[in-house]
């Protein structure tokens, strides 16, 4: 057994209200230099919908992430032989088009345009070419400006379900979508990392985050083309690419990245897990239904002594290992399994985790009118708008199973609440929608706290870094002692007068 | 090292010994690097005694002409002909415009001893470069043959040098010709008077670019019949030397590139072009 520390996280889809505040967070933060005016580390995605940057999903023509016939793992977009030929042209990388040409607006047009009959405007200007353009395309296009029988119609999660079904999507009275927040899923298993030929990219070994040494980096993409998410991005003016280092200055002072601090909804969750590597290359070679519970097989019990003994023995500091017991994400993606990592047929293992959402609750239809009564109060989750199938392509791998499991959960969790504090659902309604989601009243009482309660601390249970211990594994901090303190950076130069 | 050393030692004992015994009486012989120098450097269109190959057959040189004049041309041909020296414009008339090329690397003190090497082969019987270094067998048609496919490069020269083709072209070469480095070899056999001159201008060429590349590769002597044989065909022909075929050649160019280009984008044509665009351009 090798037992890491992961930092990981959850988003709460149920809670997302797609107001975009982490994505401004995190830009006025990290990529609002020249040169990645068109990255978007954190970016907000309508479901359905094709998502940022467009139909990114679609492996069959990005190339991204692993494919394995189960005796091999191969890294879709290279490889030891292909990497050389394609150095110097990357194939499938996403063009400026497949983001979106960023722009901002000519607001000094409003102040100086001369006297006339009509409002002056601001034009928006190309923040690339600084000329004026005719704005095509956007980073959730979808949610901003209409558009669905191209954007949603296209989502290429929807693909696969009957053309019935995609009819349904779009229907009106059954139109449906949710929000998805997304960022760097600092994966166990990084194909950014395998990729890149300069061993730019790296796994930080005390808690996982992903991160690319600016001074190794040559700018080749490779790693844009291989990382699924495509949540690297090239800086075409530093010729060097840049992803989400989770804010790890912040974590390591003790609080939580830009985006879970600023979020709305309070829909994110942070916090360590134990899991053992060891376990890694043979669970990555399962078939793709059987991935989601690979992935919980990997993320041990930090409870159980064999496990902590193991951890001690990596030398694993005794205050992670205590904070991957409080870990808010262990418990809804190991205890509860309410929470499903995106896209784990990439095999990148994302230590991202959603919590599916119940879409319209209230939707059952009597005679044509939206039934108000308490018993069709909340529909079956089989009848909900967004077809299973379609969620279970984005949240488990095509297994609806995983899918159902966890709202299903959800679901008797609200029943439960609904008898508890409205009173107009009987106990044997309530207790019987529990057992049927393999749930107890205790459990339920738990969901509900975090889900709805949560303090900050509860939901960000930060680990120490111990930059201390791990400064000293580099050097040596006596070294400095009587050399630093007050004074100069650089000598200072003797003044001639 | 040390055996090299030592067996140069016995050398030079032996010399002396000779030296002693014959008494010293005869004047210095030449050395085995002069007559290797003779042969790299000279040998290619002089003879001594062999008659007139592109140069002046040497024999007698220093009842011609005094040592210090041919230690000035030897040095320096073009200047002393641009002197106005009547001889040297004689001999530049002789050999029909043809200036003799400088040698590299000889020095005041290595003519001398060229003039020496000269001096004593004149005075031999027959001199070991009387010329006919190659054999002057009858040439055959498959002479012919073997020359045109050494020249055009289908057939590698034994020692490994490079083919005529890839600097020189000739009349005979079609196609997009020759190189253009050297000149059209159309007329080089009646140029240089035939199979004599030619042959041994072959068989060590003394040209600046030509003579640093074959002196480590020469030419096999069978080879250089086959090419003079060749180029006699060749000369015998009598066509025009053809100018290189300029505006054929860059159109050629363009259009391979222009192939080839459509060749990748056959066999590339389901790349990733776009992702956003096309599926735009599909849904509306």
């Amino acid at each position: 057994m090798d037992v890491r520390s992961q930092i990981s996280m959850l988003f709460h889809l149920d809670k997302c209200i797609g107001c975009h505040t982490c994505s401004i967070a995190c830009k006025n933060i990290w990529t609002d230099r020249e040169g990645t005016e068109y990255m978007w580390w954190n970016n907000v995605e309508t479901k359905p919908g094709t998502g940022f940057p467009t139909q990114w999903e679609d492996q069959s023509k990005y190339k991204g992430g692993w494919e394995s016939d189960g005796e091999t793992l191969k890294i879709k977009s290279t490889g030891k032989g292909r990497i050389v030929p394609n150095i110097f042209h990357n194939p499938n990388l996403p063009s400026l088009d497949d983001y979106y040409e960023p722009w901002t607006y000519k607001y000094s047009d409003l102040f100086n345009a001369p006297e006339g009959d009509d409002q002056p405007t601001a034009i928006p200007v190309s923040k690339i070419t600084g000329q004026p353009i005719d704005v095509k395309a956007g980073p959730n296009w979808d949610d901003d400006l209409g558009g669905s029988k191209i954007y949603a119609a296209n989502d290429p999660n929807a693909k696969k379900l009957s053309p019935e079904q995609q009819m349904q999507m779009t229907a009106i009275e059954r139109l449906v979508f949710f929000y998805l927040p997304r960022i760097c899923n600092h994966c166990l298993n990084p194909t950014c990392v395998a990729a890149c030929p300069s061993g730019a990219l790296y796994k930080r070994g005390e808690d996982g985050i992903v991160l690319l040494n600016q001074e190794r980096c040559r700018g080749w993409r490779a790693c844009v083309s291989a990382c699924p998410y495509k949540k690297t991005y090239f800086n075409w003016v530093t010729g060097k690419s840049e992803k989400c280092i989770l804010c790890f200055p912040r974590l390591e002072s003790g609080q939580a990245p830009a985006c879970f601090h600023s979020c709305v909804g309070r829909i994110r969750y942070l916090g360590n897990v134990l899991y053992d590597a060891d376990l890694l290359t043979e669970i990555a070679k399962r078939p793709d239904s059987e991935l989601v519970e690979a992935q919980r097989e990997m993320i041990l019990d930090p409870h159980d002594p064999a496990v902590i003994a193991a951890a001690r023995k990596n030398g694993i500091h005794e205050a992670v290992i205590e904070s991957a017991q409080r870990s808010p994400v262990y418990k809804f993606v190991k205890v509860w399994k309410i929470a499903l990592p995106p896209h784990v047929e990439f095999r990148t293992f994302p230590m991202l985790f959603y919590v599916p959402p119940l879409l319209p609750v209230m939707s059952t239809k009597v005679d044509g009118r939206l039934d108000n009564q308490t018993a069709g109060l909340f529909a079956e989750i089989d009848q909900a708008r967004a077809p299973m199938a379609y969620l279970a392509n984005l949240f488990s791998a095509g297994n609806e199973g995983k899918l159902r499991y966890a709202l299903k959960k959800q679901m008797a969790v609200r029943i439960s609440r609904r008898q508890a504090t409205v009173g107009d659902i009987s106990k044997e309604t309530a207790d019987r929608a529990l057992a049927e989601a393999d749930c107890t009243r205790e459990e339920a009482d738990e969901i509900y706290r975090l889900t709805a309660l949560a303090t900050e601390d509860e939901r960000f249970v930060i680990p120490p870094f111990q930059r201390e211990m791990a400064i000293e594994m580099v050097e040596d901090p006596q070294e400095w002692k009587q050399s630093a303190g007050f004074g100069f950076r650089t000598s200072p130069q003797a003044k001639r007068l | 090292m040390d055996r090299k050393r030592r067996s140069s030692w016995r050398a030079t004992h032996w010399l002396a010994a000779f030296v002693l015994a014959t008494g010293g009486a005869e004047a210095q012989a030449p050395s085995e690097e002069t007559i290797q120098y003779f042969k790299q450097n000279c040998a290619s269109c002089h003879t001594i005694g062999g008659g007139r190959l592109a140069g002046p057959d040497l024999k007698g040189a220093l009842q011609r002409r005094d040592r210090d004049w041919l230690v000035r041309f030897v040095l320096d041909p073009k200047a002393l002909i641009d002197s106005g020296d009547s001889y040297a414009q004689g001999l530049l008339k002789e050999a029909r415009g043809v200036v003799m090329p400088s040698v590299p690397g000889l020095t005041r003190d290595r003519a001398g001893k060229l003039i020496d090497l000269v001096d004593a082969e004149s005075k031999l019987e027959r001199s070991q470069f009387a010329g006919a270094l190659v054999s002057d067998r009858p040439l055959t048609p498959a002479d012919a043959a073997l020359g045109a496919e050494l020249f055009r490069g289908t057939r590698r020269f034994a020692a490994g040098g490079p083919a005529c083709i890839s600097c020189h072209s000739n009349a005979a070469i079609g196609g997009l010709g020759g190189g253009l480095l050297g000149p059209d070899l159309t007329d080089a056999y009646s140029r240089l008077e035939g199979r004599k001159a030619l042959s041994a201008w072959l068989s060590a060429p003394p040209s600046p670019t030509m003579a640093p590349i074959y002196r480590s590769k020469p030419l096999d002597p069978d080879e250089v019949l086959a090419l003079v044989a060749w180029l006699q065909v060749v000369a015998e022909r009598g066509d025009e030397a053809r100018s290189p075929p300029m505006l054929g050649f860059t159109l050629a160019g363009i259009g391979g590139a222009a192939l080839i280009l459509v060749l990748f984008d056959f066999l590339w044509r389901r790349r990733f072009r776009d992702v956003r665009k096309s599926l735009v351009e599909r849904s509306t």
